[in-house]
């Protein structure tokens, strides 16, 4: 587990900030509603969300494969980039029942600390059950499998660009570590996350979980 | 030679005893619980009067003070029976000095001395080797004397880096008041001469939402930015987000003491009566990945058993003696899960397999829990003031662990007991691979010390054994 450094002294001096800070970040799952708050960016409130030219080739591909939209982030957190083929890029896999993983990821190791910035989108056409993941324990000799959710804890729900999305915590597979919004759409379940690990926190996850949301561009089949 | 007061407690420990550091917030975070004022003078140094019990999700819950904090020490005086003889009369006026002060309740505030195996061997052999009670059923089982006090162990889901200190003792503070606590070892350690080095000091906190709110696990690990701080439930009474205290999972009254269950034989004059036996460790606890590996089934399942079923958000899991599994049960369980539970596992050695009459006549049936814990979180790394950071690994760095303390009736007690929540049962080891998902909390817990102590009875708690000849 990383952790963050700071000394005791300092956390004594911030830790009322903290509290408030924190106390204020309860609140993040639980019925937080995008259209009652009139707080927006600039480029928000400027800029609609865009598929950049050079990506939206890519996710248009993508949607004519699984015949169902997909969604292309026009904002990942930084240092991402969302170029199919790019430097970021971490692979884009489709299953036989449609259903896919599109993944970005960055990742230091500096002086024994692994910095990662990692997001992952799926969608799951056809379909608004959470899947389920397979559970492999082996101890002693012995496997043990069990059927789980693959996004499980639940931790309320929001409403937030244009979607109600379910915050899971704890989930499987490429999305573990991962914070994961959740939502559904025509029939089809729809997820994106970002994994918990240094240089963020939770609370800043969370806050680019709501910004990406909020600039998810859909890209429907042209076929 | 008078030493000084900066001397006596070790240099830089002296200011660092008042301070509160971190912990301080404790008391901006949560006001005390209520409590009933009084409590009586018993003749155990570890039972607190005046704790409140609530009802959580239909269980009783015992309401534990809010701040606690342990004291090592290693001892400066000389063992001549004069030098002990004085070193005595100081510890015990300043003991009773806090006796007078303070009600033994969490809201006055609890003192509990406990001797470590050096004082015994070093200071007072000859008595102890007479009146060190023997642990006879360990004695029985290994065919060999045992006393009810021996030299802590590594477990094996230890690492090979868990210190097994040496320290000759150590005083247990709790209080709902951070002052009362800062004033008990300030009594106890800055006011004497040359009388101890003080080895480490070790601060936490617990629960704090018995009447509603967050909680101080939660609030305190966000404000020290401990990852994962924000995945802890409100309400939470400790990191891990399940209830420790409930009434039928702790130890009634006197059943930790060395003579309740018939463990020891207390020797020709029971000198020890009414004295138990205290382990105390650290652990690291990895929040992070409590709750972003292991989903709440999975939480469900290892802190209590495979299998349980419970509601979404539920902290407070019912441990009475009908919830109580037997080594079957455990077998069972790692047989078609490969997992076993925490509570589940540990309940063949930690509740009693048969009805007990203890000597007052009390009657303890089947399935009662006997330890009796005294744990509280920590955000110290792994202690808040070492003599020896280099030695202890200390950082300044805040990190969630959990400073372990509990009351067992002995050494060997404790023993069985945290052998099998590593699956080692009376009837033979189930295996886990180190740090294996299936035993559960032991993949997030990391012990960085151990040891073991003797608590005397409070007739005898300072320097004990040392008025008797050798």
């Amino acid at each position: 587990m990383k952790r963050r450094i700071a000394s005791v002294a300092i956390v004594v001096a911030i830790g009322a900030i903290a509290v408030v800070v924190g106390a204020a970040f309860g609140s993040w799952a639980w019925g937080a509603d995008e259209e009652s708050s009139s707080v927006a960016t600039v480029e928000e409130v400027e800029s609609p969300p865009v598929c950049a030219r050079s990506q939206r080739g890519s996710w248009q591909k993508l949607a004519n494969e699984i015949r169902a939209p997909v969604y292309c982030p026009s904002w990942l957190p930084s240092p991402l980039v969302g170029q199919f083929g790019g430097r970021f890029f971490n692979g884009r896999s489709v299953d036989p029942d449609r259903s896919y993983l599109v993944s970005f990821v960055w990742f230091e190791r500096s002086l024994g600390i692994v910095n990662e910035v990692h997001v992952n989108l799926r969608g799951y056409p056809g379909t608004t059950r959470i899947p389920a993941c397979e559970d492999t324990l082996t101890v002693a000799g012995k496997t043990v499998r069990t059927r789980i959710p693959c996004f499980s804890d639940k931790r309320g729900t929001k409403r937030i660009g244009g979607a109600t999305v379910t915050v899971y915590t704890a989930n499987q597979g490429a999305d573990q570590w991962h914070v994961l919004y959740a939502w559904r759409r025509n029939g089809t379940l729809y997820t994106l996350s970002e994994h918990v690990a240094e240089p963020y926190g939770v609370e800043e996850v969370i806050s680019h979980l709501d910004r990406m949301m909020r600039r998810l561009v859909l890209v429907p089949p042209s076929a | 030679m008078r030493l000084t007061r900066k001397q006596l407690v070790g240099g830089a420990a002296a200011s660092v005893l008042a301070a509160g550091g971190i912990y301080r917030l404790v008391d901006e975070l949560t006001e005390p619980p209520t409590r009933t004022a009084s409590g009586s003078v018993r003749p155990e140094q570890h039972l607190l009067d005046g704790v409140r019990v609530v009802r959580d999700n239909g269980v009783e819950v015992l309401v534990p003070p809010l701040h606690h904090e342990v004291v090592t020490a290693k001892l400066r005086v000389g063992a001549s029976p004069s030098e002990l003889h004085d070193a005595r009369q100081n510890l015990e006026a300043a003991l009773t000095q806090l006796d007078e002060r303070f009600a033994a309740t969490p809201s006055g505030l609890g003192v509990t001395v406990a001797w470590g195996l050096p004082y015994f061997s070093e200071y007072v052999p000859a008595q102890a080797e007479r009146y060190l009670p023997v642990d006879l059923r360990a004695t029985a089982a290994r065919g060999e004397t045992v006393r009810v006090l021996e030299d802590a162990i590594r477990f094996p889901s230890d690492q090979d880096s868990t210190r097994l200190e040496t320290n000759d003792l150590a005083v247990l503070l709790r209080s709902d008041s951070l002052d009362h606590i800062a004033e008990g070892a300030a009594t106890l350690f800055d006011d004497h001469d040359a009388l101890v080095r003080v080895t480490s000091i070790r601060k936490g906190f617990v629960g704090g939402a018995s009447e509603g709110g967050p909680g101080l696990p939660k609030q305190m690990a966000l404000a020290a930015g401990i990852q994962g701080a924000e995945l802890i439930p409100d309400g939470a009474q400790l990191f891990l987000g399940f209830t420790s205290t409930q009434k039928a999972g702790l130890g009634p009254s006197k059943i930790a003491n060395l003579e309740t269950l018939g463990y020891a034989d207390l020797g020709p004059s029971g000198y020890f009566a009414h004295g138990t036996h205290l382990h105390l460790s650290h652990l690291f606890e990895d929040l992070a990945a409590w709750y972003q590996v292991f989903d709440f089934q999975e939480r469900l399942d290892t802190t209590f058993r495979p299998g349980l079923v419970a509601s979404p958000e539920t902290q407070t899991v019912a441990q009475g003696p009908k919830d109580v599994q037997d080594e079957r049960h455990v077998r069972h369980d790692y047989e078609r899960h490969r997992r076993i539970g925490h509570s589940g596992s540990v309940q063949p050695a930690s509740r009693l397999a048969r009805d007990v009459v203890g000597p007052d006549g009390t009657r303890y049936p089947k399935g009662t829990a006997v330890p009796q814990r005294a744990d509280f979180n920590t955000l110290d790394n792994p202690f808040f003031w070492t003599s020896e950071p280099s030695r202890d690994a200390y950082a300044e760095a805040p990190s969630a662990g959990l400073h372990f303390v509990i009351f067992n009736p002995t050494s060997d007690d404790f023993r069985r007991t945290r052998l099998a929540m590593d699956g080692v049962l009376p009837g033979g080891r189930l295996t886990f691979e180190t740090g294996s998902r299936g035993q559960g909390f032991n993949s997030v817990l990391s012990t960085t010390h151990r040891q073991n102590f003797l608590v005397p009875p409070r007739a005898h708690r300072s320097f004990p054994l040392a008025e008797l000849s050798a």
